[in-house]
Parts: structure tokens; C-alpha cells; sequence
């Protein structure tokens, strides 16, 4: 394990590539993937051990006339350099009509850098033998605590993954690992059936091991609860925000309408507020692959730029967003190292890496019982993003009642949250001075483009939607 | 292929094998306020390899990948560690679908074209659409893929299909004095028709007019809600999933066989059937991931549950015949036509919600039109929830069809109850 030897035997052919295609191209870049996905899973019935559905191996080769930027996908660039270079300039035809309405000419950078990086990790330490014992021992372990449960599920989605970017004048190279460890519960009680799930991800297969077993007593407490639980009463609430669902409002009702090719197109309304207040003043945000260290944690991204540490909220005012090299090179700004594909086969973007909320400076006991009826709303379940018009929904998992300052043992579920981002934002009245980060998530850009991302933060208490 | 298919066959170890090969060729325009920003395109194959060994009674599996560079020795030590992994592995065991071959190609008339001519005449379709004062397009991504899908196993059967689809994500966008505001489209389709994709971006066009001079209602709104074929596919999709083979083998299923999903109706009864192919749908297949042909069965009938549907594996495990998996899915028709009196019909929501574990359908809605009589109100900032099981019993179906992705069925369906808040 390392960095990919494939890769690296195809540093040759990438400067070749590189240097052909610059004959006819202002800019030229190739980045090479090589990412090893392994899921081990095991339920009441079977088992698994398979390739995961990240498993990718290939190449993009970036290119710029100035005016339009192409981009070409290929499984391998061994052989006739030449030949390809000939094969991948051609492989754009067009008519007039198209090629006479291109947006204004603009310089992608390439500035010298040549670096290699490599993040710890442990995958050779564990066979499948021992992963795959793991997983039955925790799955039998769960089924055995309770007799409501149907089914249990104990997943280790572990990915390596070795990235290979060549320009004309940077070379890099870098190779990490991540794990997400799941489980997930499917649980009948009170004529009621459940679907309750958890996680624990790092960047070390030991620490998930560590922690998957320690978080199945509140999985099961949950279950139970969710089937007592009770539709919630539409209406605005006061309501605390667990980590989960703090990353939930940063990433879906913020973060996406902060992507900077959205600016470029217009269709971000965060383009109007640079500078100005769009959160509480006691409002802190920030994205980046190098902000912490979680599931979209790397050391350059798919342009060849640094990963970068955004502070995107300041005190409430809205400092900056986050872009990849293309619209940085439109708006004229530095690119933040956000630049993210889907995998070596899909177009570049600004993407979102790791985005949360910094920790402020109340104790969580307090905001509870600030409250006198409202909820604390936990989980992710999903959210959609609307940058344009900051219209918000995000799903939470469930909620549970506070009465008089206290929780109570009241679940509401689901909870969708809606209305609009800078009222909940402005909302913001106590943050809480605890922080956690999670990232067993994927993304999408409107429903397509998916990235591992990660989100969390502080509890919040906001005034807000929910039904 | 043939090395590899000739170590497995010499390898005692090896109780069947199966080679899934997926070629993609794309072509992709990006349009950035309707100038042309990127230009793709793509050529990538993959060869995933999966390795059966029966042991012990069970059948275990794993899989790898092959590339143009893998040599004889890497395949060698990819084949012992794959078979190493298979014997870790206690499923209960299962034949692969028997000896069948056939070469086919997915109703589409996209091979007519070369990929740049047949994109541009697809940019050329958008951009026409738009005669609407203020309204503009700020972003278009085309996308047109020829997918050809070969299966191997090693029981003989030897499969291959061709299949084409193309996918408009266009943001149509209104600038207005006091303020901008976009919806999103996502748009698929397999057969070229300019008509067709510039009906499609015209309606959303209006339609995000609309949403700049919707209003948030000063009073709620109490009235029947009309969702549209995108939220139906959602509901229909939601209801499927569950009687799926793989579904019920993991015990995760609320609905059962023999039993009703229409406890008490009261509306127009549900039907669904799982099919293969419907005409027009970019999900269409001939076969699937195991090689098994695709056909068609009855899930749902007068809404009661009658079938399970799914994949080889678990459709053996549950002792039912296996269907494939069965990409596309019909719904009957009903006999609803317009409603009477005031009604909101749904245009754009961030994601209808179908849960059907809490009993819940809802979500945020971007756009509606709340019907009252002649007088149609664009609506916004507003969000509807209800009692799924109570929604299946009262939903009316309307006799019209549309097809959207891998659904074709109702057009629209009326739910009341359902709370607007």
C-alpha cells in the first residue's frame, strides 16, 4: 500500500501527453486516479466482501484555448503519446455557430510546484479475515441485544486513494485512506418497524473498530423511541440543533449556494453579500480539505491546486466562497482548492470538502433550557439545496420534544426544516461551545456529481420551520 | 477478456465466474449564461470481474477490477485474492442464470447522429425556447451517452446491448426589478425530438416566470393538492422499492405480499407493473446486471400487493422467480380529471419526502398554482406534509399518462388531507 505503482509508471506518459498537447493548447493538465474501494458487510443473512462502488482507475487531461475549456476522459495513456495527444485534440469537433459563442478568454494558472503527500494509515494491518469477524461479531453482537430487531447491518467501507496531477509546470502526487464505519438497525416494536443507522469514520481502520461497538446501545435506544414516535404539529419553533443537523444547515442551506461557479453563472444570491451580513453575528463558517481532518480531506484537489482552509462566515459576514481553477479564473480569485469530480470521468467543480460551523460559547445544558417549548432535531436525513432563492429543506431524522427547558421523552419523526436560509441563519441566538464533525456522507450538485463530504459543528438554537 | 476467462477456467478453485464490461463513450456540452464554457468527452470501459466459490455448502463471491494494463501475473494474483476473499464468504448458495446470448440495441435514434452534431442540435433546441422576456437559461449541461453492456457468465449465457441516452440539466432563470429567482430541469431523454426538449425547457421557462411572481399565501391553505409526474414517480418508486426481492430478504419490507397497501380506499386503486422497457424511458433495458432478460410483471394490483420483484441472487433466496431488475416501473391510470373548486397543483419542490417507515409524504415546495376556479395564484414559500397510508387510500389518479425517467403512469394524482403549511 502507497502510492499507486500504476500511477507512477505513468509519469512518463503524462509529461509526454502534456508537453504534445501544449503545441495547440494555452493550458494542459492530466490528473490520474487510481482509488481502491473495499466494502466488507455482513447481516443476519449474508455477508460481503466487494470492490466498492469508488473502485476507479483512469485519466482526465484538462485543456484550455483561452475562450473554452475541454476536457477528455481515457482508461490509460500508454503508448504512441503522440497518437493520443492526435486522438484527444480531435475528439472535440463542433459546429461554427457553437465555437462563435464561447465566454470571454481567461488564463488558467500553472504555477511551479512540484510536491508528493501521503497521509498515515493502516489499512495493511487488518486482512479480510479480521474485518469481515468483526463485522459478524458486531452484527451478532446487535442482534442478540435486542429480539425487536428484524435485521442488523455492519458495514467497513474503507477507500485508498492515489492521485496523479501533471501540468507543464507542477507535478504532484498524493495517496490517503479513508474508512466509514456503519450500522444499521431495522428494528419492530409497538406495530411499528424502524430503520435507525449510525457511524464512525476516520482516517484509521483501528479507531473505527474502537468505536462502532460503543455506539449500538444509543442505536437501539433510538429504535425504541421511533416507534412511540408521533408526527410533529406543523409550525415555527424554537429548536436546537445536534451536530448532525448544524453540518446539514452549513452544507445544504449555505454551503452549496457559496460554490463559486455558481457566482459565475449567477446563480448564487451569496454573490450579492459578500461583505455583508447574511447570519448572526456570532456566526462562524468555514469549508476546506485542510480545515480538518475528515472524509473530504486531501492534500491538492482534481485542478492541481493546495487544499485550502476557507473561512467563509465572519462574525456573521458572508468573507468569501470556494472555487475550483476554472471559475476562480472567471471571477478573477484565487482558487481555494475545491475543484472536485465524481471520479475521473466527470467535469470539474466547485465543491464542497469539509463545512462547519465553528464552536461558540454556550454550554448546550443552557440552550436547552433556554427554551421553554420546542425541539432538539437530530440525524441527518437528507436536505436540497436552492442557492438562488435560499429556500431551505432539511430532513433530520427525528426530533424530540423540549417542554419547560428539558427534554422530555416525546420523538417527533421525521422533521423536515424549510424556509428561508437567512432567517434561519439570522436566527442563530446560542452556539454551543462543543464541535463535531461527521462524514459518512455523499453529495450531489443539484442530483447529479456525487463527492464524499463531511459537515457538523456545534449545536445551534434557531427559530425555524419544521413539519 | 480471454486470458482471464482461460485462468478461470483452469482454476479448480473457481466455481463460476461472471464478466460485466461497460464502455462508455460521452460527449458533453457546459453552457455558462448561454455561451459555451467546456467542451467533454469520454472513452472508458469497465471490466469487473466476479469469482464464485462454492465451499462448505455456501457459495461465496468477490469481485475485481481489469484494466488494459493488467497483465497475465497481476490477473493471476487477482484471482487468488478474489478467491481467497470468496471463501471467507457463508451465503447460501445460488446458480447463475443458465446459457442464454443475444445482442440487442435500445429503441433510439441517436446513433442517426455524430455526438458534436447531435449535441449542438440539442444546445440549439434549448436555447430556441426561450421567448420570454427577462427569463434566461444561465446554465446548460449536455450530456449524450452511448452505453454498450456485455455479461459473461461462465454458464454460457453471453449478452450484449447498446444503449443510448441524453440528459438536459438546464437552470432557467427570471430577472426581475425586485429580485432573480431559477428553477432547477433535469431532462432525459433517448430519441432526438428539437420539439420535444424545446416544449419541455418553454414550460419551465414559464414556469420560473411564475416563481418570480409567486407569493407566500397570507392565510393557510386548505385544499386538495395536485402533485405532478416527477413526485408520482417519487411515490410509485417508493412503494416498488419495498416489494423488491432484496428488500424483503433483509426483513426491511412494510409491505407484503397478498396484503393491501390501500387499507381502506376510498380514491382510485393503485396499480403497478415492473417492466424492462417503456417506450421513450432512458432507463430502458434488455437485460441486467446478471444477464437476465427483462420482461414484465405485476407488483400491485388494485391495491393490493400480488408480486415481489428482483435480482437473481435473492429472487433463488426467497424461493420466487427471479424477474431481473426490472429498471422501469407503470402505474394505472385513474379517472380523475381537473379538480373542483380550489386546488394547488405542485410544480417544483426541492424533493418530495416518501417515508414510508413514519408514515409521512411532504416536503418544501418552490413553485405551485393554487386553483381557484379561472383565477390561477403562483405560490411559494410553503410546504405540505400528510399521512401516507391515509394519502394511498384517497389519492385519485388522473386518466391522462407522462413518462418521466423510469416511470410512465398517471400525469397528476389529487391528495387531500394533506396539511399546507
Amino acid at each position: 500500500m502507497g502510492f499507486s505503482e500504476f500511477l507512477n509508471s505513468r509519469r512518463d506518459a503524462a509529461r509526454g501527453l502534456v508537453a504534445q498537447l501544449r503545441k495547440r493548447f494555452d493550458y494542459v493538465s492530466v490528473l490520474g486516479v487510481d482509488a481502491k474501494a473495499k466494502t466488507v458487510q455482513v447481516n443476519r443473512n449474508t455477508s460481503n466482501i466487494s470492490a466498492g462502488r469508488d473502485t476507479e482507475c483512469g485519466f482526465v487531461v484538462k485543456l484550455s484555448s483561452g475562450s473554452v475549456f475541454y476536457e477528455y476522459s481515457l482508461d490509460d495513456i500508454a503508448g504512441d503519446t503522440e497518437a493520443l495527444a492526435e486522438k484527444i485534440a480531435g475528439a472535440f469537433t463542433l459546429n461554427a455557430a457553437l465555437l462563435g459563442n464561447t465566454i470571454d478568454p481567461v488564463t488558467l494558472s500553472d504555477e511551479p510546484l512540484t510536491r508528493s503527500f501521503a497521509r498515515e494509515h493502516d489499512l495493511a494491518d487488518y486482512s479480510d479475515q479480521q474485518l469481515l469477524d468483526f463485522c459478524k461479531n458486531q452484527c451478532a453482537a446487535l442482534l442478540g441485544k435486542s429480539e425487536h430487531l428484524l435485521n442488523a447491518m455492519v458495514s467497513l467501507n474503507i477507500l485508498e486513494t492515489s492521485k496523479l496531477f501533471i501540468s507543464e509546470h507542477r507535478e504532484l502526487d498524493q495517496n490517503y485512506s479513508w474508512v466509514n464505519g456503519i450500522l444499521v438497525g431495522i428494528y419492530q416494536e409497538n406495530d411499528k418497524v424502524v430503520q435507525v443507522f449510525d457511524s464512525a469514520n476516520y482516517h484509521l481502520i483501528g479507531k473505527v473498530l474502537e468505536e462502532l461497538p460503543t455506539i449500538t446501545g444509543k442505536l437501539l435506544h433510538t429504535a425504541h423511541m421511533l416507534t412511540l414516535a408521533k408526527p410533529i404539529t406543523p409550525g415555527v419553533y424554537d429548536v436546537i440543533t445536534d451536530p448532525s443537523i448544524t453540518g446539514l444547515i452549513a452544507h445544504e442551506a449555505f454551503g452549496h449556494g457559496v460554490e463559486m461557479d455558481q457566482f459565475v453563472k449567477d446563480r448564487a444570491l451569496a454573490k450579492q453579500y459578500v461583505g455583508k451580513y447574511v447570519a448572526s453575528p456570532i456566526c462562524n463558517m468555514r469549508d476546506g480539505a485542510a480545515s480538518t481532518l475528515s472524509a473530504a480531506s486531501y492534500f491538492f484537489d482534481d485542478d492541481g491546486v493546495l487544499a485550502g482552509d476557507t473561512q467563509i462566515i465572519k462574525d456573521g459576514i458572508l468573507v468569501t466562497g470556494i472555487s475550483d481553477l476554472a471559475s476562480a479564473a472567471q471571477l478573477g480569485t484565487a482558487p481555494t482548492g475545491n475543484g472536485r469530480r465524481e471520479s475521473s470521468r466527470r467535469k470539474a467543480y466547485s465543491r464542497m470538502t469539509n463545512t462547519f460551523f465553528e464552536p461558540g460559547k454556550d454550554k448546550l445544558s443552557d440552550m436547552i433550557a433556554s427554551i421553554d417549548h420546542g425541539y432538539m432535531l437530530f440525524d441527518t436525513n437528507n436536505g436540497m439545496e436552492d442557492p438562488k432563492n435560499w429556500a431551505i429543506q432539511c430532513v433530520a431524522q427525528y426530533g424530540i420534544e423540549i417542554v419547560d427547558g428539558k427534554l422530555t421523552d416525546n420523538y417527533v419523526s421525521p422533521v423536515v426544516m424549510s424556509g428561508y436560509v437567512p432567517d434561519l441563519l439570522q436566527s442563530i441566538s446560542m452556539i454551543s461551545d462543543d464541535f463535531k464533525v461527521t462524514g459518512a456522507g455523499m453529495c450531489g450538485k443539484g442530483y447529479k456529481e456525487w463527492v464524499r463530504v463531511s459537515d457538523g459543528g456545534p449545536a445551534l438554537k434557531v427559530r425555524v420551520k419544521l413539519g | 477478456m480471454n486470458t482471464v476467462t482461460e485462468l478461470l477456467r483452469a482454476d479448480s478453485r473457481v466455481s463460476g465466474y461472471k464478466f460485466n464490461i461497460h464502455k462508455k463513450e460521452s460527449f458533453e456540452l457546459f453552457f455558462v449564461k448561454g455561451r459555451l464554457e467546456t467542451v467533454r468527452s469520454t472513452d472508458t470501459c469497465d471490466r469487473e470481474v466476479t469469482v464464485y466459490v462454492d465451499h462448505d455448502g455456501f457459495r461465496g463471491d468477490a469481485q475485481f477490477f481489469i484494466y488494459p494494463s493488467t497483465t497475465a501475473e497481476q490477473l493471476r494474483a487477482l484471482i487468488d485474492e478474489a478467491v481467497g476473499k470468496a471463501l471467507l464468504i457463508d451465503n447460501q448458495a445460488y446458480e447463475l442464470p443458465e446459457k442464454q446470448t443475444g445482442s440487442y440495441t435500445v429503441e433510439s435514434n441517436f446513433a442517426d447522429y455524430a455526438p458534436g452534431e447531435l449535441a449542438g442540435l440539442i444546445a440549439e433546441a434549448v436555447f430556441s425556447a426561450n421567448d420570454i422576456p427577462n427569463a434566461s437559461l444561465n446554465s446548460v449541461e449536455i450530456f449524450l451517452n452511448r452505453h454498450t453492456e456485455t455479461v459473461v457468465n461462465s454458464r454460457g449465457l453471453d449478452k450484449i446491448q447498446v444503449r443510448y441516452d441524453a440528459m438536459v440539466e438546464a437552470i432557467p432563470t427570471y430577472n426581475g426589478e425586485k429580485q432573480s429567482v431559477e428553477l432547477y430541469q433535469q431532462y432525459n431523454f433517448s430519441t432526438m425530438d428539437p420539439e420535444a426538449i424545446r416544449a419541455e425547457i418553454a414550460d419551465k421557462l414559464a414556469a420560473v416566470k411564475a416563481r418570480y411572481e409567486a407569493v407566500t399565501p397570507e392565510q393557510p391553505l386548505d385544499c386538495p393538492v395536485v402533485l405532478n409526474r416527477q413526485e408520482l414517480a417519487e411515490l410509485f418508486g417508493s412503494i416498488a422499492q419495498d416489494l423488491n426481492y432484496a428488500t424483503v430478504y433483509a426483513h426491511a419490507n412494510l409491505f407484503r405480499k397478498g396484503q393491501p397497501i390501500q387499507k381502506d380506499p376510498t380514491g382510485d386503486p393503485i396499480g403497478i407493473t415492473m417492466k424492462g422497457q417503456i417506450s421513450g424511458s432512458v432507463r430502458s433495458a434488455r437485460f441486467d446486471s446478471d444477464g437476465l432478460s427483462l420482461g414484465s410483471i405485476r407488483l400491485v394490483e388494485d391495491g393490493q400487493a400480488v408480486n415481489y420483484y428482483g435480482s437473481n441472487r435473492y429472487g433463488q433466496y426467497l424461493g420466487e422467480t427471479p424477474t431481473g431488475s426490472l429498471p422501469c416501473l407503470a402505474a394505472d391510470p385513474g379517472t380523475a380529471g381537473t379538480p373542483q373548486g380550489a386546488y394547488l397543483e405542485v410544480i417544483s419542490m426541492s424533493g418530495l419526502q416518501v417515508d414510508l417507515y413514519n408514515d409521512y409524504i411532504g416536503g418544501e415546495i418552490r413553485l405551485a398554482y393554487y386553483h381557484q376556479g379561472r383565477q390561477v395564484l403562483p405560490v411559494t414559500g410553503i410546504s405540505i406534509s400528510g399521512c401516507l397510508s391515509q394519502v394511498l387510500n384517497t389519492i385519485r389518479l388522473s386518466s391522462d399518462t407522462a413518462v418521466y425517467r423510469g416511470y410512465q403512469g398517471p400525469a397528476q394524482a389529487i391528495l387531500s388531507q394533506m396539511k399546507i403549511f
